[in-house]
C-alpha cells in the first residue's frame, strides 16, 4: 500500500488486491523517519484510476462467441497487467495520530509519501492503545477481524444513544443484549415495549426460563400493570390529563378542586372521581370535558380501585433494587391513547422517584418513542432528566423522527444498514462522525452487523456483527403465507 | 481544390466474391517503457487475426521486454536476425532509440513467414507496404515471404494506414476522393525502385466501402494483376470492412497495442524481477517552454 493524496482529512492509498483490505478497517500509517504514526479508517474502496483502462476493457469486452483467442506470455507478463487493472484506491478518513506510542486527535501532520509504510491494524489493538475504562465489559458481538468486541457498561452509563437501521437488520435484538447486559451489573432498565419483542428476555430460545428469569419483569398494561388514584400524583395525573388526553387549562383548573376536596374527604376511587365531577358546581362545558377524559381513565383499564392488585410504581423498583432487573412495559395491543397514559404515568413517577433520590439511576430503553413520547419530552430526556439519573437508549427504523439536536447530543449511535439517503443524512447529522463515513459505512453493513459510533468505541467508528443471545424471540410479523 | 484525375489513374471497379476465403492478419507493436541508467526499456508484441466462419480468432505473441543497452544491443538485434530471418549483418547496428522499431518489424517478418509458410489459398493481410531494401526489410527475405505465400496459393495484400508516396504533386490517397467504392485506383508508371528501395507489390489506391477513408495497398507484383484484384474481391465476401479497412487487420492491430495500464504493468514487471529501475529524466522542452513545449512532445 502506497500513500498517494491527502485533502482536508480524507487521504487517499493505493492499494493491490492481495493487501486484503475493506471497508471499515484501519489503517496505521507510519514514518518511521519521525516516529508519528497517522490512524486513519478506510471509508470506501474504488478502482484506481489507472490510465488505458477503458481501452483494456473495450478490448476484452468483446464476446466469446465473436472473438476468441489466446495469449503466447512465457515470462507471465500479463499477471503484472492485471494486478495493475485490479488496483484500488482507499478513501480513509484519518481519525487521529499516534506520537510515541500516545495517541492524539491532532491531524495536522502529514506523513511522507516515499517512506511511509501502511499496514492494517487489528480494531483490538487501536482500542489498547486507546485506553480508558475497562471495567463491566458488555460484549457486543466481533470486529471484521474475529476478535471480540467489548464496550463498557460506563459507556451507557449517564449517556444517550441511540440504536438505529432500517427494519428487520437486528436493532432489537443488540438492544436486548445491552438491556441484558446492564443487568448482569446489576442495573435497572426499563424497557417501553411497542410490539412486545422484549416480554421473551426471561426465557430461552427453547421455551424454558434462563438465567435472566427471575430479573426480567412484564408488566402488561391492563392486566398486571395496574394503578389506583389513591397511590397516584396530583402532577402525575395532571401530566396525563394535559398532555395524554389534551385537557384544556380551564378543565384543569377545575380538576384540580375536585382533586384536592377528594384527598381532603380520603376519597380516592373511580368511582368518587366520577361522583365529584357529577356534583361539581361548574360550566357544563368544563363538566362535559371532565367527564370525557374521567370515561377515557375508566376505559383504558390501567387504573384500579382494588389496592390489593394495584402496582405500587416505587414497589417495581424493589424487585430490582438488589440484583438488577429488567422492567418490560409492554404496549402491545394497547390504543395509542391508553399507551400514552401508561407512558405519562410510567415516566412522571420514575422522574418525580429519582429526583427524590429514592431509586439509583435507571436505564431507558425506548422503542419508536414517537409513536408515544409527547414533543416536549424528548428535550426533557436528553437534558434535564438525564440529570436526575434517566439514561435513554432510543431504538427506531425512522431516523428523520428524533430530531437533530438529539442526535447531536448522542454520545453513541449504533447504526445498522440502511439504503435510503435521507435516512443516512439524518442519522449523519450526529456530531460524534464525520457524514461521508456514516453514508459509505452504514450502506454496505449486513444484517445482524452495526457500525458504532462515538462514545463507547472512543470516537473510533467500528463495523461489528452483532452476538446471537439465548433468548426467546418475540415480536416477529405474523405471516399471510406461513 | 479539385483534384484531376491524371489519364494514367485507372479506376478498378470490385464486385463481392461470395466464396468466402479464409483471412489472416497480422500485426507488431512495439513501445518505450522508460529509460533506466544504463539504456532504454522497450517491450514489443505481436497478434495474429484469423477469420474464419463469422468469427475471429486470435493469437497474442507477447509482450515480451527487453533491456537495451550499448553493450547488448548488438547481441538482441543479431538474435532477432539470425534466429528468424535470413537476414545479412549490417555494417553497424542501429543506434538504442531505434532499435526498439527495428525489433519490432524483424518480430513482424518472423511472424509473417510463419502465416505465409503455414496458410494455404487464403488472403494474408500485412500493416503496412511491400517496400524492400531497407534494413528490416531486406529484398531477399521480403521477395522470399512472398514467394512462399505464392506457392501455397495465399495472396499478401499490404494496406498502409498513412503513405508518403505522391503522384504529379498530390498524396496518393487523395485521389480516391470521388471514386464509387468499391474499387481500385491503379496508378501506371508509377516508378518501382528508388535507389536500394524496391517497390515488391502493385500499388493501388483502395476505397473499399463508402466513406472518406482510403489507403494505400500493395499487391504482390509477382502474381497475376487479375488474380490480386479477385483476392481483393474475395476479401470483400470474405471480411467485415469499416471504413475501407478489414476488420482483421483492424483486430491484429488493437490486439497488438500497448495500452497505457500495460505499460505500467511491464514496468512493475521489469521492476520486480529484474530490479531495474526507471529513471525520470528532466523534461528539457517543459523547463525550457513551459506550457508552449507540449506541441512537440507529442513528436517525441
Amino acid at each position: 500500500m502506497r500513500l498517494y493524496k491527502k485533502e482536508g482529512n480524507t487521504l487517499q492509498i493505493l492499494s493491490f488486491p492481495d493487501d486484503e483490505v475493506e471497508k471499515g478497517d484501519y489503517l496505521l500509517v507510519e514514518d518511521a523517519n519521525v516516529n508519528r504514526k497517522l490512524i486513519t479508517q478506510v471509508i470506501d474502496v474504488q478502482f484506481a484510476s489507472v490510465p488505458g483502462l477503458l481501452e483494456e476493457l473495450l478490448r476484452d469486452s468483446t464476446t466469446e462467441e465473436q472473438i476468441y483467442g489466446e495469449n503466447f506470455d512465457p515470462l507471465g507478463v500479463s499477471s503484472h497487467i492485471n494486478h495493475i487493472q485490479d488496483a484500488r484506491m482507499l478513501i480513509c478518513k484519518i481519525r487521529g495520530t499516534m506520537l510515541n506510542d500516545r495517541l492524539r486527535v491532532n491531524s495536522s501532520w502529514l506523513p511522507s509519501r516515499s517512506k511511509s509504510g501502511i499496514t492494517k491494524i487489528p480494531f483490538n489493538s487501536l482500542l489498547a492503545h486507546l485506553g480508558g475504562n475497562e471495567g463491566l465489559p458488555i460484549n457486543i458481538g466481533e470486529t471484521k477481524d474475529d476478535s471480540p468486541l467489548n464496550i463498557t457498561a460506563h459507556d451507557l452509563d449517564g449517556r444517550l444513544n441511540i440504536i438505529t437501521g432500517k427494519k428487520g437488520t437486528g436493532k432489537s435484538h443488540l438492544s436486548k443484549l445491552l438491556v441484558l447486559g446492564l443487568v448482569d451489573y446489576k442495573a435497572t432498565v426499563v424497557v417501553l415495549d411497542l410490539n412486545g419483542e422484549y416480554t421473551g428476555l426471561g426465557l430461552s430460545a427453547k421455551g424454558g426460563g434462563n438465567e435472566y428469569s427471575d430479573r426480567v419483569h412484564v408488566l402488561t398494561p391492563g392486566a398486571n400493570f395496574r394503578v389506583s388514584l389513591s397511590k397516584m400524583d396530583l402532577g402525575v395525573m395532571l401530566k396525563i390529563l394535559v398532555h395524554a388526553l389534551a385537557l384544556p387549562g380551564t378543565s384543569t383548573r377545575e380538576f384540580k378542586h375536585i382533586w384536592k376536596s377528594l384527598t381532603q374527604q380520603g376519597k380516592f376511587t373511580l368511582q368518587d372521581l366520577g361522583d365529584a365531577i357529577r356534583k361539581c358546581a361548574c360550566n357544563m362545558h368544563v363538566r362535559d370535558a371532565l367527564f370525557s377524559r374521567y370515561y377515557s381513565l375508566v376505559n383504558s383499564g390501567f387504573f384500579t380501585d382494588d389496592e390489593e392488585s394495584a402496582t405500587g410504581f416505587e414497589k417495581l423498583f424493589e424487585k430490582t433494587k438488589k440484583d438488577g432487573g429488567a422492567l418490560v412495559i409492554n404496549l402491545k395491543d394497547v390504543s395509542a391513547v391508553d399507551r400514552q397514559i401508561v407512558l405519562e404515568y410510567t415516566l412522571g413517577n420514575l422522574v418525580k422517584l429519582l429526583g427524590q433520590w429514592k431509586i439509583k439511576s435507571v436505564f431507558l430503553f425506548a422503542e419508536e418513542a414517537h409513536l408515544y413520547l409527547r414533543e416536549t419530552y424528548w428535550e426533557d430526556i436528553v437534558t434535564r432528566m438525564r440529570h436526575f439519573g434517566l439514561f435513554t437508549n432510543f431504538v427506531t427504523n425512522q431516523p428523520d423522527t428524533i430530531k437533530e439536536n438529539i442526535y447531536r447530543q448522542a454520545d453513541s449511535i449504533f447504526l445498522f444498514n440502511f439504503t435510503n439517503e435521507r435516512d443516512l443524512e439524518t442519522v449523519s447529522k450526529a456530531a460524534r462522525v464525520d457524514a461521508e463515513t456514516v453514508k459509505s459505512l452504514a450502506q454496505e453493513l449486513p444484517p445482524h452487523h452495526c457500525l458504532l459510533i462515538g462514545n463507547a468505541v472512543k470516537d473510533f467508528p467500528v463495523m461489528v456483527k452483532v452476538r446471537a443471545l439465548d433468548i426467546k424471540t418475540m415480536g416477529q410479523t405474523r405471516l399471510f403465507f406461513a | 481544390m479539385k483534384i484531376q484525375h491524371p489519364s494514367t489513374i485507372k479506376t478498378i471497379p470490385l464486385e463481392h466474391n461470395l466464396d468466402e476465403k479464409p483471412v489472416v492478419a497480422v500485426d507488431v507493436s512495439s513501445i518505450k517503457i522508460g529509460e533506466t541508467e544504463a539504456g532504454m526499456l522497450c517491450a514489443i508484441r505481436g497478434a495474429i487475426v484469423w477469420k474464419e466462419k463469422n468469427r475471429y480468432k486470435y493469437q497474442r505473441i507477447g509482450p515480451f521486454p527487453f533491456h537495451i543497452t550499448e553493450q547488448n544491443k548488438k547481441e538482441i538485434h543479431k538474435l532477432f536476425r539470425n534466429n528468424n530471418l535470413e537476414i545479412a549483418e549490417e555494417g553497424r547496428t542501429p543506434n538504442i532509440a531505434n532499435i526498439q522499431a527495428r525489433m519490432g518489424n524483424l518480430l513482424e517478418r518472423w511472424l509473417q513467414l510463419g502465416i505465409s509458410c503455414q496458410a494455404y489459398g487464403t488472403i494474408i493481410l500485412w500493416d503496412g507496404s511491400m517496400t524492400a531494401g531497407m534494413a528490416d526489410s531486406p529484398v531477399d527475405e521480403m521477395s522470399r515471404l512472398l514467394e512462399v505465400a505464392r506457392n501455397r496459393l495465399s495472396t499478401v495484400l499490404a494496406f498502409s494506414k498513412s503513405t508518403t508516396l505522391r503522384f504529379s504533386g498530390h498524396k496518393l490517397t487523395d485521389y480516391a476522393g470521388k471514386a464509387e467504392p468499391p474499387c481500385l485506383l491503379h496508378i501506371n508508371g508509377f516508378p518501382l525502385d528508388s535507389g536500394p528501395v524496391l517497390l515488391l507489390g502493385n500499388v493501388y489506391v483502395a476505397k473499399l466501402t463508402p466513406g472518406v477513408c482510403s489507403f494505400r495497398l500493395d499487391i504482390d507484383r509477382k502474381i497475376p494483376r487479375e488474380r490480386g484484384i479477385e483476392a481483393v474481391q474475395s476479401l470483400l465476401g470474405s471480411d467485415l470492412l469499416i471504413q475501407s479497412y478489414p476488420e482483421t487487420l483492424r483486430l491484429a492491430h488493437i490486439y497488438s497495442t500497448f495500452t497505457a495500464t500495460e505499460v505500467i504493468g511491464i514496468q512493475r514487471f521489469i521492476a520486480q524481477q529484474y530490479g531495474l529501475k526507471i529513471v525520470t529524466r528532466p523534461n528539457v522542452r517543459r523547463l525550457l517552454f513551459g506550457p508552449f513545449g507540449k506541441g512537440a512532445e507529442g513528436y517525441q
